[in-house]
């Protein structure tokens, strides 16, 4: 028998020998790196805005699908961690009421800000419209149920969402259909987006070996990528990682072939 | 339950003896011409490919396979789940959890005869198979020129209910449908049928759709949970190891499979409870005077081509149809997506795999706002059925909902809004093409819009 204290602070009693899940307790470590694009890419398209164009037209709107910042940082990127069906993982104290304030997706200069988000379950999405002009928001799920709802000019509407999905879900507006927008859906806080300089860090993760899910909306699972000492992701864009407990693995640079990206 | 389960496993071993083909991966019509990439199978996918003494046999949906990298060992023994819990088109099996009727199904299954009491048999095959397909997935051999294609069953989005937007539709929704046909579609009305017929038709479909969902989430659990992993062998050198999917010896896979049965069966029960019901005090009478009706249809007027509800930017300024036309339903965008990714596709084996099933695609067709000025409702032209569709969007397409999303929520539009909006839509056929255009002064934003 194992007793231990858990990270709410409550003794659990466990059988070792039926302990696989990676170690509980006060063992906490981060994952970091940067996503680099390896290779020029254009500049991003201009939309084929064609609804509400004095509207719409009034900021040049550009193709947001690869967002490459400088030095080639690849933005928008979504790493988390992947779990197996019906499998949970330890959340440390600091990040339990991750997700409690509310999150908001607006519809703003006919674009969906931001074009990336991260909710928990049961956390409050706010979809918003502060455009002049109406807008659809059509919400394509797998495992919640998908929903396409108009908003009116300066209105809102408010959303919650029971059941993780495995992948980004992909939201849209029919009206003007070149706005999209990306919203993961997870109830661990174990996830991340990479930034404008394609760098990510997710801290407070239970040490030892995890496994985590890199994704692109370009061509969804990022397949086939090196990280260096510490492997590559799998045909699945899967990678498992060895989290040091009290510190943080840097997969430093990672390189994106272009064609990984669909260029 | 799992004891129904391995009955069901039992079942189809006994009924499908590996001579027959079952365990051999072209056991599929459509997978006659199979070419083995990279552990993938392309399957040709063309219509009439299996040979006429072969009893018909369900495909399986290549577009998820391919997309997932579903390996033909994978593709087999989804498969062969899928066989255990549903059967074959001649023996439909359903679990008794899924409450699905074997009596209804066997009626509606199966090649087309009667019984010596004169009792039809083979239903789907008489009726449906040569638009719907045998799978129903929308693939007969007339669907490719039919426009709009028939429904693919598996995703189990319908379009005319009365629930709210994600729900399923209720067994009446689906009674409707096929009595009244889709106007203004190739989906004809079955209204000849007895209805016990038409009643085991719905059922059919039903037990279609279920059996589609499952393959589609049996499709994404071999991708999420199982798959090909490095390990040791006892001499320490790395192998691939494969997890197979087996849930006849994998008590966990057998019980995350009927989970997720369970979840699929889950919304379809739910159907009954998300019927939208409207106010019964915001029901307009049915003997109105004119200047009410009159007063009601302006005001429908205004909220159409106003910046709340929306209406003139899909349906265009005259209620054609010819507002926004650039976008695609829920089936036609999933192909699009698809050949998306075969163009952006770089892997030899899989570009030569996505190909493949790309070639079988229908040409993907853009989902055209109707044209309101010609007084045909696929729906069906009842108020309360333009008030359903308006009040929830017509799931599966571009047409959003301007009620509460469920029961208790917050919608954008009342519902005396939205039957204001129900008398101006079923008032514009009649309506001089010039009108709303003399309504843009009232309402700036109408049309033009720039805020
Ligand atoms: C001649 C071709 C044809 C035949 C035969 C046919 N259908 Fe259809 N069906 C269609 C088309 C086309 C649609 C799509 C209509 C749309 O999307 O507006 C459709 C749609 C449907 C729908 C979906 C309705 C909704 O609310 O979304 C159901 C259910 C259906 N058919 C059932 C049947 C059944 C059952 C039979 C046989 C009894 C049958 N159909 C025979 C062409 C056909
Ligand atoms: C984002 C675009 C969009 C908006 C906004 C929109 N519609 Fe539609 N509408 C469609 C499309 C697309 C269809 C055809 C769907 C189908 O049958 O596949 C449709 C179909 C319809 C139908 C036909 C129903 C039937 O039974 O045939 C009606 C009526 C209708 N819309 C009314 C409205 C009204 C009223 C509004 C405003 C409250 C509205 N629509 C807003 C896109 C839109």
């Amino acid at each position: 028998m194992n007793i231990r204290k858990n990270s709410l602070g409550m003794l659990t009693i466990s059988l070792v020998l039926a302990t696989v899940a990676p170690a509980t307790g006060a063992d906490w470590g981060s994952l970091k790196g940067r996503l680099i694009v390896d290779g020029s890419v254009a500049a991003p398209a201009a939309l084929n805005v064609n609804k509400d164009t004095e509207f719409c037209g009034q900021n040049k709107l550009l193709d947001e699908t690869i967002e490459v910042g400088e030095g080639g940082g690849l933005a928008n990127a979504f790493v988390f961690l992947y779990l197996k069906r019906g499998k949970s993982v330890d959340v440390h104290p600091d990040l339990a009421s991750s997700g409690s304030e509310p999150a908001v997706v607006d519809n703003k200069g006919c674009r969906f800000e931001p074009h990336v988000l991260l909710l928990r379950t049961q956390q409050t999405l706010e979809i918003r419209n502060s455009d002049s002009v109406g807008h659809n928001t059509n919400f394509q799920t797998l495992s919640n149920p998908a929903f396409n709802e108009t908003i009116p000019a300066s209105g809102s509407i408010t959303k919650m969402f029971e059941k993780q999905e495995s992948y980004p879900s992909n939201v849209v507006c029919n009206i003007h259909p070149w706005m999209k927008s990306f919203v993961l859906v997870r109830d661990n806080p174990y996830m991340t987006i990479s930034g404008a300089d394609g760098s990510f860090e997710i801290s407070n993760m239970p040490a030892g070996e995890l496994e985590f899910v890199f994704w692109h909306e370009s061509k969804g699972n990022l397949k086939d990528v090196a990280l260096g000492e510490a492997g590559k992701t799998d045909r699945k864009g899967r990678a498992k990682l060895e989290i040091p407990a009290g510190g943080t693995l840097d997969l430093g640079d990672i390189k994106i072939a272009p064609t990984a990206l669909g260029l | 339950m799992n004891h129904g389960f391995f009955i069901a496993f039992n079942r189809i071993r006994q009924s499908q003896p590996k001579a027959r083909g079952f365990a051999t991966p072209i056991h599929f019509c459509s997978f006659a011409n199979k070419t083995r990439l990279l552990g993938l199978l392309t399957a040709v996918a063309f219509i009439g490919g299996c040979d006429q003494l072969d009893p018909p046999a369900f495909r399986l949906n290549m577009v998820e396979a391919v997309s997932n990298e579903t390996s033909t060992e994978y593709q087999q023994e989804i498969a062969d789940v899928l066989g255990g819990l549903f059967g074959t088109p001649d023996e439909p099996f359903a679990l008794p959890s899924t409450g699905l009727d074997l009596g209804k199904l066997r009626i509606a299954a199966g090649p087309v005869w009667s019984d010596s009491a004169g009792k039809h048999l083979g239903l789907y095959r008489k009726h449906c198979v040569h638009c719907h397909g045998i799978t129903g997935d929308g693939r007969g051999p007339t669907a490719r020129f039919l426009n709009p294609y028939p429904r693919d069953y598996r995703q189990a989005v319908y379009k005319f209910k009365s629930t709210y937007n994600p729900a399923k539709p209720t067994d009446e929704d689906l009674h409707r449908v096929l009595i009244q046909g889709v106007p203004g579609t190739a989906m004809p009305s079955f209204s000849l049928l007895p209805s016990s017929e038409v009643e085991a038709l719905v059922e059919y479909v039903k037990y279609l759709s279920i059996r589609g969902q499952m393959e589609t989430e049996l499709i994404r659990y071999v991708f999420d949970e199982l798959g090909e992993e490095e390990e040791e062998d006892e001499n320490g050198n790395l192998v691939m190891k494969r997890y197979p999917l087996d849930p006849e010896t994998d008590a966990d896979q057998r019980e995350a499979i009927l989970e997720i049965l369970a979840e699929i069966v889950d919304g379809w029960n739910a159907s009954s409870e998300a019927v939208i019901a409207p106010e019964e005090a915001e029901i307009p009478e049915d003997n109105r005077a004119p200047e009410e009706i009159a007063a009601s249809v302006a005001a429908g007027r205004d909220l159409f081509y106003g910046p709340r509800a929306n209406c003139v930017k899909c349906h265009g300024p005259t209620g054609l149809g010819d507002g926004q036309q650039d976008d695609q339903d829920n089936w036609n965008k999933a192909h699009k997506v698809f050949l998306e990714t075969l163009a952006g596709e770089t892997e030899p084996e899989l570009v030569a795999a996505k190909s493949v099933v790309a070639d079988s695609l229908y040409p993907v067709r853009n989902a055209i706002p109707r044209n309101l000025r010609k007084g045909v409702y696929r729906g069906g032209r009842r108020r309360i059925d333009i008030f359903w569709r308006v009040y929830a969007g017509i799931a599966g397409t571009p047409m959003p909902g301007s009620g509460p999303a469920s029961a208790g929520a917050q919608g954008t539009l009342t519902d005396t809004e939205m039957w204001s909006i129900v008398d101006y839509v079923l008032s514009l056929p009649y309506e001089a093409p010039s009108q709303p255009q003399q309504a843009l002064p009232e309402n700036p934003n109408a049309v033009t819009s720039a805020g």
